[in-house]
Order: structure tokens, then C-alpha cells, then sequence
């Protein structure tokens, strides 16, 4: 569903992405460790368009999207939620999720009607706040709600372009153990078509959510196999305790 | 999103009952700062869309209007059409040249985008300067206005003519409430929020940019077809970037993001005009303080400093009786 093919980019001097081959199956749910500054922000912007590679490519449900531009990635299919809030926060949750999936409906350049009374707009709004947990704050401005809601929210304009592909960086980036949880269960109960690739810190969440494993160091793909695998990776815990070097 | 509160449409009563008093009780110079208002007023709405909802602040709105009068009086003189046809081609043409430039303007941003529109204006002010077709500084006169006569309105009249300038502001108004609500204005709310977003969502920015900037030069043009016809006679100065800042001056007085504030802002600013300049010929100056002492207080022109205040008190006030929950009870502590 989507695979990159030695993306390479570097920044000056800074080697950021490294030769990076991801290949992901429709359905699978891969999470991306990696201590900071390991380059997963940046393969992500590099996936969606918001960077371009020096080299390598990226196709996604089969077609070469290298050089398409961050919209026509997004209407391919490719969706992304970020590890700082970008919601709209003069605006109610429900119009939030109205906004993406106006979008994804072709109702945001409609001129005479109001995306967001569109019955096949308002379905998709109801149905993706029920996904995220959302319904209870469905009226309410993002500036009344919590920061926790708000990384739901995150998630939801995300869902609400009803992607193929479903990036997600850091989704419990600043939320507490409590939340954390509630995120374990958000995730887990995504369609199961879904195809999703999630940059995280949470070891439990990843090991609770992921299919597959990829842990990146220094802009390199250091490890790709099964959480099993990760669990006891002397090399993981290595990276994370700083002993990169001598792994 | 564009909303209407109890205040909004009181002061929108307010203002219609107003010109209307005017409109029917006022002599001939009374009748004539009514219309000057009331087609200032269509300009600042024009640019209140773009600037207050899609964060384009332009300076070339006075250029538009001047390419709406233009075109108005060479297809109604020149080419001999029917002054309904041309207003309607000048309408047309203000608003694909607006489309353009906002096309081309909408990749910068700030004062980068400032800048761009002011060169499209200074361009479009230097053409119509030196170019014979446009009568260079002494401008076209002879201007015809609309012929009404077949529903007995008699639009030479200025009481008429102040009355036709008032119904189509008031439709203005109401298609640009329409625009705002539309599909396109929630997208153009969302750009202007967070543009980034709106892109990784799958939106082509520029062109939502360049469709709402069409409209509004659209209206900017109508605008300009009115004060063609409303003076009879139209000069180069039109098109000057002094006509766009001053437009911008009378969207921040009023209010930048409220529709209704420009509206304020338009009146207060023509009377103001009137009143100093009858005492003083310095009269820009008191404008000027004015103008610093609103933005200085912070508040969002003369009509958001007076919602700030009053606004919530009346709404809470009247949600009173019919009360629901408010998203803050039902939220609890989160």
C-alpha cells in the first residue's frame, strides 16, 4: 500500500534519511521508533510531500507519488496527523472534522451550500467523532477542550479524509498515562483495512498497536521485523540508552 | 466561519433603518454622502472577505473598482452596449483580472503579498494613466447611468439612485454571508487558520485563495460601476493605491473579520471626512489619530471593541430563558 525505495535526504552537512525501504501491506499497523533526532519526522514529511528527497522514491498503493505536491498525495490517499497540534482553533470540533472531510467529499470549493450540512459530509463527521471519542465535545470550540481531547482531535481531521494510508507522529505526544491508555483501545478499534504507520515513544502503545516494527538511528533503518523481535532487542534498548555506538 | 449574534443584527437594523431615514428625509448633498457611503461601503465589504476571512490583505481593490468603472464607461460610451450588459461585462471582466492576481499572489504571504497586489494596483493605475483609450488624466465623463424607467424609477434622481445603492449593498451583503458559508468560505476560514493543514487535508490552497479573490473583485468591480455612474464621470485617480488604503483603513476602523464592522466603519469614516474637512483641511490627521488609538487599544475596529464588550453579555443574556448546557459544563474538568 505504501513503499519508499532508498529515500535519501540530507540537510547541509546532516544526513537525515538514510537510504530508507519501507514496505507496507494494506492493513498493516507499523510503528517507527527511534531516539531524537533519528530522522522520523522527516521521513514523514517526506512521504507526504512537505520535504522532497534527494534521491529514492515513494509509491503509494502502487503509483509513484515522488513528485505529486502534499494536496494530491493527500487526495491519493495519504493522510497525516502531526506531533504538535495544527487544528483550527478558532473553530468547533465538528467543524474541524467538517473542514477534512469537506475535502475529501469535493464540498470545500462548493459555492452556493454549506459543506457541512451536506448529509454525506455530516455522516462522515458523526461517524469519525464516534471513532476518536470525540461526540461528547462535538459542539465545542478547540480552545475549550483539553490537550488530550485536542491530540484526539488531531487524529480525527486525520481519519476524516478517510485515507488509504494513515500516518501518525507521535498521536500521545504530551498526554498522560490515563489518555495513553484511551489511545491504545482509539487505535486498536481503527477499521482494520486501515493502513497505518505511527511514529511513537510509548513502548506499551507500540507494542500493543504495531504489526510491525522499524526502528530508525541516525536517518538509518537499524531494525524491520516483528514487535517480538523488538521486545527483547538488545539493540533497541541500546539506542534508547544511548549505547548506539557500541551496539 | 462567518456567524450572525443578536448584535450583529441589531446594529445591521440599526444601519438600514438609518440610510433609509436618510435616504427619504435628506436634501441633495445629504443624498450624496448617503451614496458615497453606501458604495464605499460595497468596496470595504469586498475587501473584508479576502482580508478579514482568507488573511489576503490586499492593496488593489481600489485598482479594481477603478477597472469595474472603467470598463462600465468605455462598454456603455465607447462600444455603444446597453448599460445593463456592461455593468454586467464590467462585472465580469473586474472579476476574472481579480481571479488572476489572486492566482498569482496567493503563493506569498504578509507583506510579500501586500506588495504584489500593490504592484498589480500601481500597474493597473500607470495603464489607465497613459493609455489614450482611457482619456489619460482627464478620464471619461458622460457616463450613463442604469434605466430603470420601464419599472418607473428614474435612477438620474438622487433619492433613487441612493435607494438603488442601498438594495444592492444589501444584496451584497447577503451573498457575501452566502460566500463565508459556503463550502468555499469554510475552506478559505480553514486556509486562513492554518493553511499547512488544509494542504495535508488534500485542498488546492491557491485556488480557493484565487476563487474567493475573484468574487470579491467582483463585488470590488460592481462597486466601481456604481461610483462610475453615481459621478457620471470617472479620472485615473480611481485606481490609485490611496483608494485601496484608505478602503483598508475603513475595514480596520470598522472592524477586520465582522462584515458588519466595515459597514460601521464606512459610515463613520465618509461622515468624519465631511464633517473635518468642513472645519479643517487637515481633516486626515484627526483620521489618522483615530485610526492609531483603535488599533493601539486592541480591540477589532469600532464594531469589535463594541462585540467585545457587549456582545457575549447580550447573547448570555438572551440564552437565559432557553438555555443549554454549555460546551464547558458538558466538557467538566477536561
Amino acid at each position: 500500500m505504501l513503499e519508499t525505495r532508498n529515500l535519501d535526504k540530507s540537510f547541509g552537512a546532516v544526513h537525515v534519511t538514510r537510504n530508507v525501504s519501507l514496505k507496507l501491506e494494506r492493513g498493516e499497523r507499523r510503528i517507527i521508533l527511534g531516539p531524537n533526532g533519528a530522522g522520523k519526522t522527516t521521513l514523514f514529511n517526506q512521504l507526504v510531500g512537505e520535504l522532497t528527497p534527494d534521491s529514492g522514491s515513494v509509491h503509494l498503493a502502487g503509483e509513484d507519488v515522488t513528485a505529486l505536491p502534499v494536496a494530491k498525495r493527500a487526495r491519493r490517499g495519504l493522510s497525516r496527523s502531526y506531533q504538535k497540534n495544527t487544528l483550527f482553533d478558532g473553530l468547533t470540533v465538528e467543524e474541524n472534522l467538517g473542514l477534512a472531510t469537506a475535502v475529501h467529499t469535493g464540498n470545500a470549493t462548493q459555492l452556493w451550500s454549506d459543506s457541512l450540512a451536506k448529509p454525506e459530509v455530516r455522516e462522515i463527521v458523526n461517524e469519525v467523532a464516534e471513532q476518536v471519542n470525540l461526540m461528547p465535545y462535538i459542539h465545542a470550540k478547540v480552545s475549550e477542550i483539553s490537550y488530550g481531547v485536542r491530540r484526539q482531535l488531531e487524529v480525527g481531521v486525520a481519519l476524516a479524509t478517510r485515507p488509504l494510508v494513515l500516518l501518525m507522529d507521535e498521536p500521545t505526544s504530551g498526554v498522560g498515562p490515563e489518555m495513553s491508555k484511551g489511545f491504545h483501545d482509539l487505535l486498536n478499534n481503527l477499521p482494520r483495512d486501515l493502513t497505518m504507520l505511527i511514529i511513537e515513544h510509548d513502548m506499551d502503545l507500540a507494542f500493543d498497536v504495531a504489526d510491525t516494527i522499524t526502528v530508525l538511528n541516525y536517518g538509518e533503518v537499524v531494525f524491520d521485523g516483528l514487535p517480538e523481535a523488538a521486545r527483547g532487542s538488545k539493540l533497541l534498548k541500546d539506542i534508547y540508552l544511548g549505547n548506539w555506538e557500541d551496539a | 466561519m462567518f456567524r450572525h449574534n443578536t448584535l450583529r443584527y441589531a446594529v445591521l437594523v440599526l444601519l438600514a433603518s438609518a440610510a433609509l431615514f436618510q435616504a427619504f428625509t435628506a436634501e441633495y448633498f445629504g443624498l450624496e454622502i448617503l451614496t458615497e457611503i453606501l458604495i464605499l461601503a460595497m468596496l470595504v465589504l469586498a475587501l473584508d472577505i479576502v482580508a478579514g476571512f482568507g488573511g489576503m490583505v490586499s492593496l488593489c481593490h481600489g485598482a479594481l473598482m477603478g477597472v469595474g468603472a472603467y470598463a462600465y464607461a468605455l462598454l456603455s460610451t465607447t462600444a455603444g452596449i446597453a448599460p445593463p450588459v456592461a455593468m454586467v461585462g464590467a462585472v465580469a471582466l473586474t472579476g476574472a483580472i481579480a481571479w488572476a492576481i489572486g492566482a498569482i499572489c496567493s503563493r506569498s504571504h504578509g507583506i510579500y503579498f501586500i506588495m504584489a497586489t500593490l504592484a498589480f494596483g500601481q500597474m493597473a493605475y500607470s495603464y489607465v494613466f497613459e493609455a489614450p483609450i482611457f482619456g489619460g488624466d482627464d478620464g471619461l465623463g458622460g457616463i450613463a447611468r442604469l434605466d430603470l424607467s420601464f419599472v418607473g424609477i428614474d435612477l438620474n434622481d438622487s433619492r433613487s439612485f441612493a435607494l438603488f445603492c442601498l438594495v444592492v449593498l444589501g444584496a451584497i451583503y447577503g451573498v457575501s454571508v452566502l460566500i463565508l458559508r459556503s463550502g468555499l468560505g469554510r475552506s478559505l476560514t480553514g486556509v486562513m487558520h492554518n493553511e499547512q493543514r488544509m494542504r495535508a487535508l488534500g485542498l488546492t490552497v491557491w485556488r480557493v485563495k484565487a476563487d474567493v479573490f475573484g468574487l470579491s473583485g467582483m463585488i470590488a468591480g460592481l462597486a466601481g460601476v456604481l461610483a462610475a455612474q453615481h459621478i457620471m464621470y470617472i479620472s485615473p485617480g480611481l485606481l490609485s493605491w490611496t483608494v485601496s488604503g484608505e478602503a483598508l483603513v475603513v475595514v480596520i476602523l470598522g472592524g477586520l473579520g465582522t462584515l458588519v464592522g466595515p459597514l460601521v466603519g464606512a459610515a463613520a469614516f465618509v461622515v468624519l471626512k465631511h464633517e473635518l474637512s468642513a472645519v479643517t483641511t487637515y481633516w486626515h490627521l484627526v483620521v489618522g489619530v483615530i485610526l492609531i488609538a483603535v488599533v493601539m487599544s486592541r480591540a477589532n475596529g469600532i464594531f469589535g471593541w463594541i462585540e467585545a464588550r457587549w456582545g457575549d453579555r447580550i447573547e448570555r443574556r438572551l440564552s437565559d430563558t432557553t438555555r443549554k448546557p454549555e460546551a464547558k459544563e458538558v466538557l467538566g474538568d477536561a
